[in-house]
């Protein structure tokens, strides 16, 4: 158990790294430099180009590119994310203080979307073939057809402008003092992101249920006489759901992607609002570090998942 | 009906009618389907694949005859009729510098089509053309591909994307070109691991020794063999393609605003004033969006069901 962990911690240290390379490699390419951040542009023109040339020199800009890479990475090791170019704020900041906002988003729409994915999905495998089966098919369709924004946009107007239920965006007010007062911004930002990620798992679910239920142990516990509730979650459930929760970790990238957006629409102070305005206001070093913490978390989330697959069937690690 | 010999000996049981009919109608040559491959007959017969299609078909052609279907140029800013909800004169209604959103709505269609369709093919071309090589030949080329397509594929697409169009800059062109980049590595995979499984088979090993080029086996013999699944997944990742479209559009970080897509319709009900007052600027292309992604994913399924050889029926 413990070498196939290594190895697969293993395989997974130089692809984080060429990602790295890769990505500093892409911001590389954009337009202009740290100095011509640094200064503005109306400044700019007016100083002395000899002047520029010592600043560039002292930051080390003149040095070759695998010298600049090499030093940004070793200190991106230590922790040094580096600057924004708003401000000249630490993006380690940034990410502190945005980084609970997108956590909770996520974490809610997760366990939201898994409970009622699966519930759904075992539903529609328990009853297959009739009406409620089908129904649940077409609204899982509709759940990955229609845009996410879109449902964004008809909840706030619904419930938001017109009802009144819930606030239309934002996460927090000045006098909001417990988690409690916030529940209500939480609502709708995360039932919306939970729609296409509950979809997913619910087709999963019926699938993986639907295998489940054509095996042979099903029909053993049916001929002892047990009564079919028991069948169905003692002996099905348990079988069939293990993937499907298991598998949460490849869910992260939809649902990063899908909060960047959702948090857009809501202004929902997180990570994903911070990354579309970097990438308006050109901030790369923020777009740059935002980019690769995502993901450094897919890569992070399937090593989990790969390593409880494992631990839940050992064919997965004495296999190859 | 003719009676078999054999039944002279034995009872006849409702098996043998069935047979008799099954042979009656084989002669008659009805049995045989009218024309058409079976995957075809398949797919007609389901019901929601071939109202996908048709709804498919309906905003499709509506695009492309756009210039038929309405008198209004897309940016044609008419600042004396803003806002006007829809009437008989404009079916969708005006925006807030006067453009027909019936005329946007279908002119930005051919753009969001263009865009979804154009770079699911592409992905489609490029994840195939190495992904047979890879499969069929092995080697390092098919390792060096293993890698990158890991690569693109641990980066969420969005973050990818938008990664990219920090990069390069925002245009229609290099949309497209991102999408291909960020999507084939999905269909390089899956071109792959069929062709690793079709090089098991027998006919491949006699044409290997006919003495065929490996090129020409793999591309002209096996890749037609794996052509089903590349088809479905093509339609799939086009309705992916559309929704990020959409989706960056309304952020302002897809097609530039100046070009009318679904996205870029959709841009202005950010504004909460907007979304109170004028349902009639977002609503109607959120929904013709949703529709054809619908559309596109139901076809996509009936194809998966029509295609796959181990469900027939």
């Amino acid at each position: 158990m413990l070498t196939y962990v290594i190895r697969r911690v293993l395989i997974l240290i130089p692809m984080a790294f060429i990602i790295c390379f890769l990505v500093y490699l892409g911001m590389e390419l954009t337009p202009g430099d740290a100095v011509s951040y640094m200064i503005n542009p109306d400044a700019l023109g007016s100083m002395d180009p000899d002047q520029l040339e010592a600043l560039r020199q002292s930051l080390g800009l003149g040095q070759p590119f695998y010298v600049r890479f090499w030093s940004w990475f070793t200190s991106l090791l230590q922790g040094n994310f580096g600057y924004s170019l708003n401000g000249g704020v630490p993006i380690s900041d940034i990410v502190a203080s945005r980084l609970p906002a997108t956590l909770e988003l996520a974490a809610v729409a997760l366990v939201f979307s898994t409970i009622v994915g699966c519930v759904l999905g075992v539903a529609s495998a328990l009853k297959r073939g009739s009406k409620t089966d089908s129904v649940l098919t077409i609204i899982g369709m509709l759940g990955v057809s229609i845009p996410e924004f879109f449902f964004g946009l008809v909840a706030i107007l619904v419930f938001g402008l017109n009802l009144g239920w819930f606030p239309v965006g934002g996460r927090s007010m000045p006098d909001y003092v417990t988690f409690w007062d916030r529940l209500p911004h939480l609502v709708m930002p995360s039932m919306v992101l939970s729609i296409m990620l509950t979809a997913g798992v619910m087709r999963y679910a019926r699938s993986s249920m639907l295998d489940a239920l054509s095996r042979d142990f099903i029909k053993t516990a049916r001929s002892k006489g047990i009564p079919e509730w028991r069948v169905n979650v003692l002996h099905g459930f348990r079988v069939a759901l293990t993937p499907v929760v298991v598998l949460i970790g490849f869910r992260l990238p939809v649902l990063i992607g899908g909060s960047v957006i959702i948090e857009q629409v809501f202004q929902w102070p997180g990570i994903g609002n911070e990354f579309i305005s970097a990438v308006r206001s050109q901030d790369y070093p923020v777009v740059m570090i935002i980019a690769l913490m995502s993901v450094m978390a897919v890569l992070l989330a399937s090593l989990i998942v790969d390593i409880l697959t494992a631990v839940i069937d050992p064919r997965v690690r004495l296999g190859d | 009906m003719t009676q078999p010999l054999k039944s002279a000996t034995r009872r006849l049981t409702r098996l043998d009618d069935q047979f008799d009919s099954i042979k009656a109608r084989e002669e008659a040559g009805d049995a045989r389907s009218k024309g058409g491959s079976r995957a075809f007959n398949k797919f007609l017969n389901n019901r929601l694949a071939v109202i996908g299609l048709t709804i498919f078909l309906v905003i499709i052609l509506a695009s492309i005859f756009a210039p038929l279907l309405t008198p209004y140029n897309p940016n044609k800013i008419d600042l004396r009729g803003m806002l006007q909800p829809p009437s008989w004169e404009h079916w969708f209604g005006t925006d807030r510098t006067g453009r027909d959103l019936f005329s946007r709505v279908l002119y930005g269609g051919r753009i969001s089509i263009l865009v979804g369709l154009g770079s699911a093919v592409l992905a489609a071309v490029v994840g195939v053309l190495i992904g047979v090589y890879s499969g069929y030949v092995g080697g390092w080329l098919d390792a060096l591909a293993m890698r990158v397509s890991e690569i693109f594929m641990s980066f969420p697409q969005i973050i990818l994307v938008l990664l990219l169009v920090s990069i390069l800059g925002q245009s229609l062109l290099n949309l497209i070109l991102i999408f291909t980049l960020t999507g084939w590595g999905g269909i390089f995979r899956m071109a792959r691991a069929r062709m690793l499984s079709l090089r098991e088979e027998e006919y491949v090993l006699a044409l290997r020794s006919f003495g065929l080029s490996r090129p020409l086996i793999a591309y002209k013999h096996m890749l037609p063999n794996a052509l089903g699944p590349i088809v479905v997944n093509i339609t799939l990742s086009t309705a992916a393609f559309i929704l990020q479209e959409a989706g960056l559009s309304f952020l302002g970080l897809g097609v530039p605003l100046s070009i009318p897509t679904w996205g870029n319709i959709l841009n202005v009900a950010q504004d909460l004033r907007v979304l109170q007052n004028n349902w009639w600027i977002w609503l109607p292309v959120g929904t013709v969006i949703s529709l054809f992604v619908l559309s596109v994913n139901f076809i996509g399924d009936g194809l998966r069901d029509a295609t796959d050889p181990s469900q027939q029926g």
